[in-house]
């Protein structure tokens, strides 16, 4: 269990090496598969984007192609390690629950000033429900793209019918996995979401933070660690800041 | 004998051919539509045969598949939307006459050649058209898949799916396909800012060929200089006639392999030194790499990039197990002091 407590530090990690690099392999790796499938289009000559310094290799679909190839190697590869490694771990926090819709909209008018946001678990139901939609794009994306790779390379004379459903699926599921990126970057720009910003790069969010807006979680990670973490980072008067900032956290300890 | 005669007794001496016979006989090695659905085509261009119909107007092949496609391509809008912000319309249906170069109606055409070789001039007539290539990647690399290459190995452009983006074109080491702008599915899209047309050329007559016809130019060919067949056929008498009249082939390896081969009396080198490739005229030199086969091993690696991304967890899952194992070796040895 990757998930601690550093409560001298004022942090809680909330994400593993393992997971930092997964999401930046997928994220990195998608953008390139982003860019580069936009340059599969012939828009580089049309829109004079080869004028652009450093970009005069768009036009050329071949070499986009190398890209594109080389992005889903370790796009594929990571999302199979992604599905793969939390299944064996049960680690399902990230799966859409009931009433996730409802709480979304709650959460969402509660960043506009309207009504307060429920306490939360580790991630918030909109992130659950973006979650479920990247991940049914990415399989999307994957599978369609796996029939095309074979296509090129093994058989250009396959079933038409199959061509155009493998390429059509990509297309659809392209133009969803970029507007899923778009409000992906949005969510970032909500000031609510900003300390968690911090945790995609080091992997640690503020404890304050935590407390006052995923104390479920908290209390999860305390409830299965026994304390013990809190007590190595030897914080008792940690602790007493926590309790400070975060009152709701503390009724529920109680 | 007319055509209707000539296709029946080709079709009939096809069903004869035999290995033997092939290396016995110089024939006009016909085709079957039979072999079309099951079994890959190829042709051939026999260029020592060819006479470029000298004693007509134009070489029938043109005029024959100019009839046949002449109501192919429904009636440009008016105006043409003029592109954004490459403002490059190509229109030629005002030009449909047009039979010395590739054009959206004119999928094939004849390119004279003085050639100097052996210390004799030497007038070769080349007809030009899509090679139909192996593993084409004008079809490969359409980001609508509105061109295929079938099983029968023709590769076809659907003009209700293409729009017209040219790519298939940037793509051929000929730059075969030709654009005509203002029809087509983009109309009906975003014709301003996506697409500019539909790309048009040799289907080999596809439609024909489903239904037990030949394609136009090698049925209408008055001295049987294009032929049809399957393709070990096709091959095996090329590789045959070659080596009766010691001489070229040409696109046997070009472009990783097509589907038509042509030979040639003379050498290709010396053919290409006659032609200036341009928009519509294709040359013919030897050097013709496959450029998305540099490509193919890296695709390769994604196809197994799956297995990877198993091993890969299986690899972090046995670390995390002895991980915890190790920390709780540690735990017990140190409660026991």
């Amino acid at each position: 269990m990757a998930e601690k407590i550093l409560a001298q530090k004022n942090l809680v990690v909330r994400h593993s090496t393992v997971e930092l690099i997964e999401h930046w392999a997928i994220a990195v790796s998608g953008l390139v598969l982003l860019m580069t499938g936009i340059f599969e289009l012939p828009v580089a000559k049309r829109y004079y984007i080869i004028t652009i310094p450093g970009l005069g290799w768009t036009a050329d679909f071949i070499t986009s192609l190398y890209l594109h190839y080389s992005a889903a190697l370790v796009f594929t590869a990571a999302a199979v390690f992604h599905v793969v490694y939390h299944t064996a771990r049960g680690e399902f926090g990230l799966l859409p629950r009931k009433g996730d819709f409802s709480a979304s909209i709650a959460v969402i008018k509660s960043m506009f000033g309207f009504g307060e946001e429920p306490p939360m678990p580790k991630y918030l139901p909109e992130q659950r429900l973006a979650y479920a939609g990247m991940a049914f794009s990415i399989l999307m994306l994957i599978i369609s793209g796996l029939v095309k790779t074979y296509k090129n390379i093994y058989a250009p004379d396959i079933s038409h019918t199959v061509v155009l459903w493998a390429t059509w699926i990509h297309n659809i599921f392209f133009v969803l996995f970029f507007l899923a990126f778009l409000a992906h970057m949005a969510a970032i720009a909500l000031k609510p979401n900003w300390p968690l910003v911090r945790g995609i790069f080091t992997g640690r969010v503020r404890l304050d933070y935590a407390r006052h807006r995923h104390p479920l979680w908290l209390a999860d990670i305390e409830q299965k660690s026994g304390g013990t973490e809190i007590d190595k980072t030897g914080q008792a008067a940690g602790v007493e800041t926590q309790q400070e900032n975060a009152p709701s956290t503390r009724e529920k300890r109680r | 004998m007319n055509q209707k005669n000539k296709a029946e007794i080709s079709r009939r001496s096809f069903l004869q051919v035999t290995a033997g016979a092939i290396m016995l006989s110089g024939i006009s090695l016909p085709e079957s539509a039979n072999a079309a659905k099951s079994e890959g085509l190829a042709t051939i261009i026999d260029l020592s045969l060819c006479d470029g119909c000298v004693n007509r107007k134009i070489p029938v092949c043109v005029s024959i598949c100019k009839e046949i496609n002449k109501n192919k391509i429904p009636l440009p809008v008016e105006p043409i939307p003029e592109p954004w912000p490459r403002k490059m319309i190509e229109d030629w249906s005002k030009k449909q006459e047009v039979f010395d170069r590739l054009t959206p109606y004119n999928f094939i055409y004849v390119h004279r050649a003085e050639v100097n070789f052996a210390g004799r001039k030497k007038t070769i007539y080349v007809p030009r058209r899509c090679m139909h290539c192996e593993n084409p990647p004008c079809a490969t690399i359409c980001p609508f898949s509105a061109n295929h290459k079938f099983k029968n190995g023709a590769v076809v452009i659907n003009q209700n799916q293409c729009f017209g983006g040219a790519k298939c074109r940037d793509v051929c080491p000929w730059e075969i396909p030709q654009r005509q702008s203002g029809v087509g599915i983009y109309l009906h899209v975003l014709p301003g800012f996506m697409g500019n047309g539909v790309m048009y050329k040799c289907d080999l007559c596809l439609d024909r060929i489903n239904q037990g016809q030949l394609p136009g130019c090698i049925e209408a060919c008055p001295r049987e200089a294009l032929l049809i067949g399957a393709k070990k056929v096709i091959q095996a008498v090329t590789l045959e006639r070659v080596r009766r009249m010691k001489g070229y082939i040409y696109g046997m390896e070009q472009n990783g392999g097509t589907s038509t081969l042509y030979i040639s009396p003379v050498p290709f080198e010396e053919i290409n030194k006659t032609m200036t490739k341009k928009s519509g005229q294709p040359d013919m030199k030897m050097d013709v790499p496959r450029r998305m086969a540099g490509t193919d091993p890296l695709g390769k690696m994604v196809l197994t990039a799956p297995v990877l991304g198993l091993a890969a967890a299986g690899a972090a899952g046995a670390w995390n197990w002895f991980s915890r194992r190790k920390e709780k070796m540690n735990k017990k040895e140190g409660e026991n002091g």
